[in-house]
């Protein structure tokens, strides 16, 4: 299998990733230098929820078709492979097909390789790669569950982390002070000459620094811990 | 912000100096599903310039040199200067040197290889930048 580090994942892409359509694209290059044509990356909540592809920290490249709600894109909690990472913390490939998985059989495969994934916050994840082969060796699983570990400890330290870290970038503290002025999220973004997307982001990384769930949350908790006056 | 709900095509603006990765994204859009995207073209940062100022763009994929400008650096703040919000991806073959790390600096949203580009990627593209990144309590209202 030719997998060096001339591959875009484990090249300086890796170092360079900043926002979740690089980790689309890392992730994206992972699948297919193993021969896969699709992936999924989302956090495992709890044995009610199945596994939710819409969740805020999801990745994936599944067609909307492939699912009987476009709008919720969820894998049921009877679904094989959601069944598997609640059972194993292991790599391994999964039969897909019987009992069936109502959502990765449109794939036309029989089988999915799953990667589970720890966060060092302890949070557990699952990398999920349909439509390659399915009869691999364990050096080839091996090989994918390291690559994936990889790019999932990049997407931790860039994306996860946010959680629970609490100071704010100079970038963010900007955009905090413009919102405590009254702006809304266009005007910023014409003031700065950023998207409105990317202001919206750098709001949603402050909100999950501050544990706040609005702006004018927001703009009290920064006051109140100095971070604008 | 563009939301998933617009009944209306989303208005992609390619801006690129050769005309051939015109007719290359449009195929690349043909294999996109689950999406319905009005691709318009414009070979220089003028005409960008100009076609943002009429509106109703949503997203513009840029190439990132565009003769005789130098690279997005020079380029992309243009766009911005013009009152574009909506967000900004940089193409090219070669996103490798380390100017593109500060692509955020300079008011762009992402970057990939034109190598990339194919169905999925531009579905991600698209459901990335539409969706709703704050919840309703976050609304604008709530000020």
């Amino acid at each position: 299998m030719p997998v060096t580090e001339t591959v875009l994942h484990l090249g300086p892409e890796l170092e360079r990733a900043v926002n979740r359509m690089d980790f689309f694209r890392l992730f994206k290059s992972l699948a297919g230098s193993h021969g896969f044509s699709n992936f999924g990356i989302t956090e495992i909540l709890g044995e009610e929820q199945g596994i939710d592809l819409q969740h805020v920290h999801a990745l994936h490249n599944f067609p909307v078709s492939w699912f009987d709600d476009p709008k919720q894109q969820v894998m049921g909690k009877t679904d094989p492979v959601f069944v598997r990472l609640q059972q194993s913390c292991a790599p391994c490939v999964v039969d897909i097909d019987q009992p069936p998985s109502s959502v990765l059989n449109s794939s036309g495969s029989r089988s999915a390789v799953v990667i589970p994934l720890q966060a060092a916050t302890g949070k557990r994840h699952g990398l999920i790669f349909v439509g390659g082969e399915s009869d691999l060796s364990h050096q080839a699983l091996a090989l994918i569950a390291l690559d994936s570990s990889l790019i999932f400890q990049r997407y931790f330290e860039v994306i996860l982390s946010l959680d629970s870290i609490s100071g704010l970038s100079d970038r963010e503290i900007q955009i905090v002070r413009w919102t405590s002025e009254g702006k809304t999220s266009a005007e910023i973004a014409i003031i700065l000459g950023l998207s409105e997307h990317t202001v919206n982001s750098y709001i949603a990384a402050v909100l999950r620094k501050l544990h706040v769930v609005n702006r004018a949350q927001m703009v009290a908790s920064a006051i109140r811990s100095g971070l604008i006056t | 912000m563009i939301t998933e709900q617009d009944d209306r095509l989303l208005r992609v603006l390619l801006v690129d100096d050769d005309p051939v990765e015109h007719v290359l994204l449009m195929r690349k859009l043909k294999t996109a599903r689950d999406i319905s995207i009005e691709l318009d073209y414009v070979g220089d940062i003028g005409g960008a310039v100009d076609i943002v100022k009429s509106g109703g763009v949503d997203i513009i994929f840029l190439d990132n040199r565009l003769v005789p400008n130098n690279d997005f650096r020079e380029t992309a703040p243009q766009l911005r200067n013009a009152g574009f919000i909506g967000p900004i991806g940089i193409i090219s073959s070669d996103i490798s040197g380390r100017y593109f790390e500060q692509f955020r600096e300079y008011g762009v949203d992402f970057r990939i290889g034109k190598d990339e580009i194919d169905g999925a990627a531009i579905s991600f593209i698209i459901a990335e930048y539409t969706r709703e990144q704050l919840s309703e309590t976050c609304s604008e209202d709530y000020l």
